[in-house]
């Protein structure tokens, strides 16, 4: 932690306003408090005491930002919103906690033993089908919805189709790897992807295998700790960066990633663990299965003939800058059209907690990028985050249109199956 | 002491002319803007009607008036920056002398004023007569860098500056320029330049009205970019037919290829003319106009040109037209009444196309005015700003008319 | 009772009745919510609205300033607040009329290459619309990809491409305006003819002192065909100056011609607009040709190089593709905001002088960053002439700022002695109040005041920007202007706002 929290990231905004157009509840609202250059206005004034954290429209506005950072990729001066950001919402949370809404759902999502009970029912209202039916734009539908998102598309879905424990590599491939030497990787599994994408994880272990690496379990590992940080919740955030920094020890074996929310507060480690050293070079370890499969080509699979809408995840393309691999790993799949979207890089309102807790802005921000979705019609969206798939997903069913929601790295696998590496 | 000599007395025994206009109105020509300041200043107190002139081959010098005051003494050019591309000169140099002096220094003024070639600066700007070359270089305003000029009550206000781009304060520039004098005699200009063109090439097509209208439309959808391409009537050509003139300027790499895009574009049916001839197309069709007695412009959508001088042809006739499709911008000469120019504007006012009129005699002028009828709630603004610049009514300028 | 409690009981009435024009939620009134937008682009300058409101509609636009009309409430408009002169301010007794809401491109016209736009549209998304129809919107300033049109019809914006094609007042056709009494009012016609006296232009530059435009005609361009992009560098500034000077002269107009210092240099080098522009360069200068015939530009951008190389430029590089153009470009159009990596403060000028005097301004303002010992980065329009030097300085360390303010009154004092102005696309607004009378004569401001009064008479519009009136002579149409006759209701409705609002 630095003398000011993360304030300091914001020193160098000479407010020339070249993020406004880049942030997607400006878009939304036109009005500057809703822009990143007026909440760092806000931050500043927290930070200097001229406005007090209990003022509700200080609350309001930063509240609304989903904390894409789509501000911080187009700052000719390097401004750290994110960080300041988290900064802010540290000192909002001291003053008046967390709202019960976040609570309940950080408890449910990310909550030891709450979250096992919680996405068991999830999957068994998930498998009824019913989810999919209620999709709609309500509150109930939505949520409906981005249940329904989460269902496996083909094959698959098995709850767990490898063996865990460290130290013991997966081996249920029939031909091995092409290339000659087999790294090991770590894989993190998180919370909300463990609990209603674990068919993703599936996926990224049997392209990973295809590709030459070799994945480890980690079994001591926790939920990334994310979700807290956004919340105010710098403690809590905290602590569970220090267990999951001691969970996977510190030689250098590489750590991936499939949800880019949490590969980007993986990254972000240094600036939050009480030895940033620790932090650091943990961070250093982390990758997105994406840029893992890239560095190896990735080996290309049998063709899938279908249209799809790749929608880089924020926290992916802003926070972590990481625009190429994922379009390399897509082209390693004949045949497909990945069609490029005007306002791809717009956040789709995930964001997290926020489509729970802001559903208005959230609707609003998604909006748009359904209008161009519904008009490019492709058939599948695909998109590496757990929370963009869900929004995503929602969205396009309560909207009607008929494209289905996947992780690339499920495109990926489906193609490995139809060329027979895996059987 | 009778007025002249009080003008005597301010301005020198010089400034005087008593006997020289047609009407024996006499005429004062100030030697500096300072003195037109102090004339106009006079003329408030004194309650005086001024009329403004140029050289006077331009708008006839039959308004009523108790003094003539002629720019013509204000010819100086006090600079020519060919580093630059500007220049300073006084708004009653003319046109001619201007254009020479400048090529003198390797540099242009992208504009081809309808009139004589005496015609003065301060006549083209106030009037903002462009002629043919505003297709590809714009109207009168887009070369004026600033001017400065003098009020109904004889106050010297300067706009703008001699530098490329000004936004320090409310460009009066755009108000001096096409103000018809209304706000204030020009006095001082300072005018955005260009590099004599290395390259001139005018090219001409001869045909049918219809013809030429279409051959104007593939030249325009093939994107050539011509400076000056021009519809003129064949009493203007001083051909059989409609002419369709075709003007490239600039290095010589851009005029060849331009020319080579055009003559693919319209399959080499184009004739390129001689130096000599088509500086005297040009200047013939400048001039014509200045032989007749009423000329007014109108702007219209560039594809309701041709809709457009089907009306004229109907209304008013069609015999001295002078049209840029490419730009919806076209001038008409000859011979009408006030009825006619009247129904006319109401015409083209119900297909929101201004008409306004350039010259005419004095009793047309008064009638029909130079704009005529404003958009709704134009009019007060106008108004408005005329009681600003010259509060004691000193100017006698037919700005709307009497209708 | 104390002024702050008269604010917020106005604030409250008013409020509620802008509420009731464009609903409760587009009026804010809450501090910290004014605080956002108490800055524009020019940081130095910070005055917080009484209450600000965003209207969704040209309909709410007029009802808006048809209330406060009829309250006497002064009220400023304000685009994307990007702008660089303190223009779109307002203070504490002040409404302020945010448009970004009004962002609709309402009609392209391919045919006569005309656009209609509400106020609130961002410039680049106009060529964007327009791109598939092959044209686009000339202008570029470089705040494009977030500035309004609105704003750049209100200041007259420039941008690199300017050189050629001409300022925003080149391209702008007709305007519907609203006016201070809430009149709607159109100027200019359709095809661009002035209907009358030219309004439109008189209009385009008004810093938003003469009414709020709700609908902007413009007129797009074909994009060209053939564009040639050259980076050229030197080892000294004033040998890069007299380059632009030979280009000039060289009669072949460029479409843009930009020069960058060192200083700038670096701070773009270390942003991630990285452009790839030599760091150990005392300047570059980035030359754009274009055109539509192949042929005609490869054989200008030729001979330019040969100038450039000619008065000394140390390398000539020609963008080799689109992408290679487009980061040349964009570390020049954002190297304003990449200022901020030099340090946290920030003051920007924006003077224009002759062309030819580039080489000895741009060392004479050298000499004045040394004797104040103060960082100034040059990036500007060198084509034009226009001249951005940029003082960073860290606004903490006492008495920075007023040795900052000194060398910015010496920099210009330089610029206007060489011939030129103070502002060349950033406006005037509040921050260059104090050097309007080093330029203009009395007469000249009182013209100004007295035009601005015959389109505002109660001065309620942007109030304090502009023109400095204890500058202005006295002038005949200032006193006896029409609509304010002695007993007018509205004279002196200012400051009995909470009286009116009840």
């Amino acid at each position: 932690m630095t003398e000011r929290g993360g304030f300091e990231g914001l020193d160098s905004c000479v407010h020339c306003g070249f993020c406004l157009q880049a942030c997607p509840t400006f878009l939304a609202t036109g009005d500057e408090s809703d822009s990143p250059r007026g909440r760092i206005e806000l931050m500043r004034a927290l930070e200097t005491g001229e406005l007090a954290p209990a003022d509700p429209g200080v609350a309001l506005h930063l509240d609304r930002c989903l904390g894409c950072r789509g501000c911080e990729p187009v700052c000719p001066s390097g401004v750290s919103y994110g960080r300041g950001l988290e900064a802010a919402r540290a000192l909002l949370t001291e003053r008046r906690g967390v709202p019960p809404l976040v609570r309940a759902a950080l408890g449910a999502l990310t909550g030891a033993d709450v979250s096992r009970f919680v996405y068991a029912v999830a999957r068994l209202l998930r498998a009824s089908g019913l989810p999919r039916r209620l999709a709609a734009w309500n509150r109930l539908g939505f949520a409906m919805g981005m249940l329904a998102a989460t269902a496996p598309k083909v094959g698959g879905g098995r709850r767990r189709s490898v063996e865990v424990g460290r130290g013991a590599p997966h081996s249920n491939l029939h031909h091995p790897a092409p290339s000659s030497t087999t790294s090991p990787v770590l894989l993190f599994r998180g919370c909300v992807m463990e609990g209603l994408f674990s068919h993703v994880h599936d996926a990224t272990i049997r392209t990973l295998q295809v590709n030459g690496y070799e994945i480890r379990e980690v079994p001591a590992q926790v939920c990334c700790g994310a979700l807290h940080a956004h919340a105010g919740l710098r403690d809590e955030a905290r602590r569970l960066a220090q267990t999951n920094v001691a969970a996977f020890g510190d030689d250098d074996t590489p750590i991936v990633v499939n949800s880019a929310g949490c590969g980007a507060m993986l990254k972000e480690y240094g600036h939050l663990v009480d030895t940033p050293a620790k932090g650091r070079a943990f961070a250093a370890r982390v990758r997105d299965v994406s840029e893992l499969l890239a560095e190896r080509g990735p080996r290309p699979g049998a063709p899938l003939d279908m249209t799809v809408a790749y929608d880089p995840p924020c926290h992916l393309l802003h926070a972590q800058r990481i625009a190429e691999p994922p379009e390399r790993m897509l082209r390693a799949i004949p045949v497909m059209r990945v069609i490029s979207m005007p306002d791809a890089a717009q956040c789709c309102g995930s964001a997290g907690l926020f489509t729970l807790v802001e559903p208005a802005m959230s609707r609003a921000v998604l909006a748009p990028k359904l209008a161009s979705l519904a008009e490019a019609r492709p058939q599948v969206v695909a998109t590496g985050n757990p929370g963009c798939l869900m929004q995503l997903g929602a969205g396009l069913a309560a909207a009607g249109v008929p494209a289905t929601v996947r992780h690339p790295v499920e495109l990926l696998d489906e193609s490995y199956r139809g060329a027979g590496y895996y059987a | 002491m009778s007025w002249v000599d009080r003008v005597r007395a301010l301005l020198g025994d010089d400034a005087v002319d008593v006997a020289a206009t047609p009407d024996g109105v006499p005429r004062v020509a100030p030697g500096s803007p300072d003195a037109v300041a102090l004339l106009l200043g006079t003329a408030r107190e004194e309650g005086w009607r001024v009329r403004v002139e140029g050289a006077g081959t331009w708008l006839p010098v039959d308004a009523p008036a108790d003094l003539a005051l002629t720019t013509r003494r204000l010819d100086k050019v006090p600079a020519i920056e060919p580093q630059d591309l500007s220049a300073t000169a006084e708004a009653g140099i003319a046109c001619d002398l201007l254009r020479q002096q400048l090529a003198d220094r390797g540099t242009w003024l992208a504009l081809d004023p309808p009139g004589l070639a005496g015609r003065t600066l301060g006549s083209v700007v106030a009037t903002a007569t462009a002629g043919p070359l505003r297709h590809g270089f714009g109207p009168v305003r887009d070369h004026l860098l600033g001017v400065t000029f003098v009020t109904g009550d004889g106050r010297l206000v300067q706009s703008g500056g001699r530098v490329m781009k000004n936004v320090a304060g409310y460009d009066l520039t755009k108000l001096a320029a096409g103000g018809f004098g209304a706000f204030g005699v020009i006095v001082l200009v300072h005018l955005r330049l260009r590099a004599l063109p290395r390259a001139d090439q005018t090219l001409v097509l001869e045909g049918s009205r219809e013809d030429l209208a279409q051959v104007a439309e593939d030249i325009a959808a093939a994107a050539v970019q011509p400076a000056a391409h021009e519809l003129m009537s064949p009493a203007l050509a001083r051909r059989e037919r409609w002419l369709l003139a075709v003007r490239f300027a600039g290095s010589a790499a851009l005029v060849s290829a331009e020319e080579g895009a055009l003559r693919a574009a319209t399959g080499g049916r184009f004739t390129a003319l001689r130096a000599d001839e088509a500086h005297a197309l040009w200047m013939r069709a400048a001039e014509s106009f200045a032989t007749r007695p009423v000329t007014f412009r109108v702007g219209a959508l560039p594809d309701s040109s041709d809709e457009l001088m089907d009306l004229l042809q109907h209304q008013v006739g069609d015999e001295w037209i002078s049209a840029s499709p490419g730009i919806g911008a076209i001038r008409w000469g000859g011979e009408t009444t006030v009825d006619r120019l009247r129904r006319l504007r109401r015409t083209l006012a119900g297909l929101e196309v201004p008409l306004t009129l350039e010259r005419a005699p004095w009793p047309v002028r008064a009638a029909v005015g130079h704009f005529g009828a404003y958009r709704e709630g134009v009019g007060p603004l106008v108004a408005g700003l005329r009681r600003t610049f010259d509060p004691g009514e000193a100017f006698v300028v037919a700005v709307e008319g009497t209708e | 009772m104390t002024a702050g409690t008269a604010t917020a009981e106005r604030g409250g009435s008013l409020a509620a009745a802008l509420g009731e024009i464009v609903g409760a939620r587009h009026v804010r009134t809450a501090l910290p919510e004014r605080v956002t937008f108490a800055r524009d682009g020019l940081p130095t300058h910070r005055h917080v609205p009484g209450v600000v409101v965003l209207p969704g509609s040209r309909d709410e636009v007029v009802a808006v300033v048809r209330l406060l009309a009829a309250l006497g409430v002064p009220f400023v408009p304000r685009g994307a607040g990007t702008g660089l002169s303190g223009g779109a301010l307002a203070d504490d007794d002040a409404v302020l009329i945010v448009l970004t809401r009004l962002n609709r491109i309402l009609a392209i016209d391919p045919v006569n290459r005309i656009a209609v736009v509400e106020p609130g549209v961002v410039n680049v998304r106009l060529s964007a619309a327009a791109a598939p129809h092959g044209l686009y919107y000339s202008p570029d300033p470089s705040s494009q990809t977030a500035c309004t049109i609105g704003g750049n019809v209100a200041e007259n914006a420039g941008g690199p491409h300017c050189l050629k094609y001409g300022v925003t007042a080149t391209h702008v056709l007709g305007l519907e305006v609203v006016l201070a009494d809430g009149q709607v009012v159109e100027l200019g016609s359709p095809g661009g003819e002035p209907w009358g006296p030219d309004l439109v232009g008189l209009f385009v530059g008004s810093e938003g002192n003469f009414g709020i435009a709700t609908r902007i005609r413009v007129r797009l361009l074909p994009v060209p065909r053939a564009i040639r992009t050259l980076l050229a560098d030197f080892s000294a500034l004033r040998t890069a100056g007299e380059a632009v000077s030979a280009v000039i002269a060289s009669g072949i107009v460029p479409a843009a011609l930009e020069m960058m210092d060192q200083s700038c240099i670096n701070a773009v080098e270390d942003s991630v607009y990285a452009a790839g522009y030599p760091r150990d360069a005392a300047a570059v200068l980035l030359v754009e040709l274009d055109g539509c015939r192949e042929e005609a530009v490869a054989a200008d951008a030729d001979t330019i190089a040969g100038i450039l190389r000619a008065h000394g430029a140390r390398g000539v590089l020609s963008a080799a593709d689109a992408k290679q153009r487009e980061r040349l470009w964009q570390g020049r159009k954002k190297a304003f905001g990449a200022m901020g990596r030099l340090s946290r403060d920030l003051v920007v000028q924006d003077a224009v002088v002759p062309r030819s005097t580039l080489p000895d301004v741009l060392e004479a303002i050298g000499r004045i960053a040394t004797a104040y010992g103060l960082t100034v980065s040059n990036v500007f329009h060198a084509g034009d002439g226009n001249l951005h030097p940029n003082i960073s300085f860290d606004g903490r360390v006492p008495g920075l700022k007023a040795r900052v303010d000194q060398a910015s009154g010496e920099i210009m004092a330089v610029c206007i002695a060489a011939g030129g102005t103070i502002t060349g696309e950033h406006g005037i607004g509040l921050d260059k109040l104090r050097y309007m009378p080093l330029i203009f004569d009395g007469d000249a401001l009182a013209a100004m005041r007295a035009v601005r009064l015959v389109f505002d008479p109660l001065e309620r519009v942007n109030p304090g920007k502009v023109v400095p009136i204890h500058a202005c002579r006295e002038w005949s149409g200032v006193r006896t202007h029409p609509g304010r006759e002695p007993g007018d209701p509205r004279a002196g409705a200012r400051g009995e706002l909470s009286e009116l609002a009840r």
